[in-house]
């Protein structure tokens, strides 16, 4: 096997793969390297793999509905490759924005207007018309099961919400990745597995290659820092990279819940993807007739902060270990038993206890670094999953512009996204920006 | 008409259980019902459907945390709890005087559920010891429930595969197996009403149970570490599926 590469992108995940491919589309002899066995096993795996548009930034809202056209055009995008394991398909359910005080729908709607999403208003006779189960009293703010007052009566009522026809979910993220991975090898990609990378080699001011655990060196003038959870580790592994980033990642745990749905209800056949920041929590439907339910990062709800090898290992302890709490169980149940009264809440805990990779403002970094050759794309903040086809596209043309010559930090590359024909300035993605307090500060972006 | 529910607070199966010291383990996890139990509670109330008098009363015997399974089983349709509190281990012969001593003090059983064996300890044998405590008869693995006046007829699945059909008279003890219903979780509106339902605590002392002759003693307690050999299977997939086959019959002996 060839040790010398023109990319070596570490991380052959939902952001990795689509990486690896567009730049192997351009002419670049690539290398994925991942420490889990087969793409997509990372964090990418535990992702709830949502597609919705609505995002707190226009930009963000135009970088999500971009993503919409590849997952609707999934063959296309993947080159009508074949995969052995099968195709991921997206769920076109329709997702359903509940009007909420927890999220600034009155921007989205503007951001909607303006990027041209397709979307209707639909007022609580007709969101009732379409789920039938709900109770769309407001429940405002999100608490907790420990609060008495969670269990207070409430005595107004929602006010409808934005329902956007194109939005649902993919019902297997890991596969996705995996489909991406051949079609980039379809490509000339080369993906390695069980390659733990613990070093980022540098010399004369610019990056060399990579390390694995068991000594193996690979070098390539690029090398794109994909590692999801673990990207703050491989940061602080290439030289400068780490102090030159203004915004930082780090590992944060987070919990997502399957409950059925009430006996009477085909959930899965019927229903749709809803954000409900009234009740701090999102959903979509799951095999088996469940609701899968994410929580929307509440003030009220503890974050832990955690180190990825120790986490995954399953140390750290109760709320730290990659087990479900009780509590949060509970949290999350509750809250959407709420919202929908008949759900039946099983005693025991079943779903998803993975990590964020997440940056200072939720918002992700994709970047170059102050080391030449390392770029990053990274910080995903639990928000990118859908985006990821576009992220592909987007940095290999950064990567391609800045080793031609493009002094990104300065002229930041303007990304002419294929679908929405809008141009992003991948300013908005720097590591060296100020905190974007248009971030909603969670899982939403 | 009373119909006690034996419920047994547990770890969470699907928690990583860790042992600390000799004999007790991390208890940092997620307790729940021991899921057994969980079609015991969802029997009595489908047997208060049939008989509206009926009361379901949830006796457990644990430590003070025990109280969530119960709260757990009243929002799953029992009417009130009695918890006997102790922080000490018991075996099954003191679970059993504790849980007769708590019920008769508390009125005459009509139906004892209890699930067919706790998930923790798999000691399937409180029940019977309280059956015989009680002077009543027993039955394990009950997949059905029939009442009939004054008796039940019931249906007990043995472990060749093979259906008994019995009839017991009550009072009696039925000890739920999996095949008896699909457990009846609870909704908000249950949770709610749950929470406003009695738990009468008791301390273990407050019973003053007898000490018995003899007693079981854990002195152990260690992780089984499971062993997978994994082994790679080569060939056209015709030879492939052949191996298979041979593994399936000879190995795993499932076919």
């Amino acid at each position: 096997m060839s040790t010398q590469y023109d990319a070596i992108i570490i991380g052959a995940g939902i952001i990795g793969a689509p990486i690896a491919y567009e730049l192997s589309k351009m002419g670049y002899k690539t290398l994925t390297a991942d420490a889990r066995p087969d793409a997509g096993e990372g964090s990418t795996a535990g992702s709830c793999a949502i597609v919705r548009a609505h995002y707190s930034t226009e930009d963000g809202v135009a970088f999500a509905y971009e993503g919409f056209k590849y997952w609707l055009d999934w063959e296309n995008y993947l080159d009508h490759v074949e995969d052995e394991k099968g195709l991921a398909k997206y769920m076109n359910t329709g997702s359903i924005l509940i009007k909420s005080q927890g999220h600034k729908w009155q921007n989205v709607q503007k951001h909607y207007d303006a990027v041209g999403v397709q979307y209707e208003e639909w007022d609580n006779d007709k969101i009732l018309e379409k789920v039938p189960v709900l109770d769309l009293h407001e429940f405002w703010p999100p608490k907790r099961p420990e609060d008495p007052s969670f269990f207070d009566e409430p005595t107004n009522m929602l006010d409808g919400g934005l329902f956007c026809p194109e939005g649902g979910y993919v019902n297997d993220p890991a596969l996705s990745a995996h489909n991406i991975m051949r079609a980039a090898e379809a490509k000339g990609a080369k993906f390695i597995f069980n390659a733990e990378v613990t070093d980022v080699r540098s010399a004369d001011g610019k990056v060399q290659g990579i390390t694995l655990a068991d000594g193996t060196q690979f070098d390539a003038p690029v090398v794109v820092n994909c590692a999801g959870p673990h990207s703050y580790k491989i940061n602080q592994m290439a030289e400068g990279v780490w102090d030159g980033c203004n915004i930082k990642t780090k590992a944060l745990r987070h919990e997502v819940m399957y409950c059925p749905a009430p006996e009477d209800y085909d959930y899965y056949n019927d229903g749709y993807h809803q954000s409900d920041g009234d009740i701090a929590c999102y959903v979509r439907p799951e095999v088996g007739n469940m609701f899968l339910i994410g929580s929307e990062d509440p003030e009220c709800d503890p974050q832990e902060w955690v180190d990825p090898d120790e986490f995954y290992a399953g140390r750290g302890g109760h709320g730290r270990d990659n087990q479900l709490t009780e509590e949060q169980w509970k949290a999350q149940c509750y809250r959407l038993a709420r919202r929908v009264p008949n759900l039946q809440v099983p005693n025991q805990p079943k779903g998803v206890c993975d990590l964020y990779d997440c940056s200072d403002d939720w918002i992700p970094v994709y970047d170059k670094s102050d080391l030449p050759g390392f770029y990053m794309a990274c910080g995903t903040s639990g928000n990118q999953y859908k985006n990821a086809p576009v992220v592909g596209s987007m940095m290999a043309e950064l990567i391609d512009a800045v080793e031609k010559g493009l002094d990104h930090d300065k002229e930041p590359f303007q990304f002419t996204m294929k679908y929405t024909g809008r141009t992003l300035d991948m300013g908005f993605y720097s590591r060296k920006r100020e905190i974007n307090y248009d971030s909603s500060f969670s899982v939403n972006g | 008409m009373k119909i006690y529910v034996c419920v047994k607070h547990v770890p969470d199966s699907a928690a990583t259980v860790t042992v600390k010291g000799e004999t007790d383990i991390e208890e940092a996890i997620t307790f729940l019902m021991n899921p057994y139990d969980e079609h015991a509670v969802t029997e009595a109330h489908r047997l208060k459907s049939i008989f509206p008098d009926a009361e379901v009363i949830v006796v457990s015997v644990a430590k003070a945390a025990g109280e969530n399974t119960l709260r757990s089983a009243l929002a799953m349709g029992a009417d009130r709890g009695i918890l006997v509190t102790t922080d000490d281990r018991l075996d099954p012969i003191m679970t059993s005087r504790a849980l007769q001593t708590a019920i008769t003090q508390d009125g005459r059983p009509d139906i004892i559920l209890t699930g067919k064996e706790s998930i923790d300890t798999e000691g399937m044998q409180t029940m019977f010891r309280l059956a015989h405590l009680l002077e009543m008869p027993a039955a394990t693995n009950v997949v059905s429930i029939e009442p009939q006046d004054g008796a039940v007829l019931i249906s007990c699945e043995k472990e060749a595969g093979a259906l008994e059909k019995l009839k017991l008279i009550m009072p009696c003890i039925l000890a739920a197996g999996k095949g008896l219903n699909t457990p009846r979780y609870p909704t908000f509106p249950d949770i709610v009403k749950a929470r406003k339902k009695e738990i009468k605590q008791i301390t273990l002392a407050e019973l003053s149970l007898p000490e018995p002759d003899s007693t079981v003693e854990l002195v152990h307690l260690a992780p089984i570490v499971e062993k997978r050999e994994p082994q790679e299977l080569a060939g056209s997939a015709a030879e492939i599926a052949e191996k298979i086959v041979q593994v399936l019959k000879q190995e795993a002996r499932v076919i």
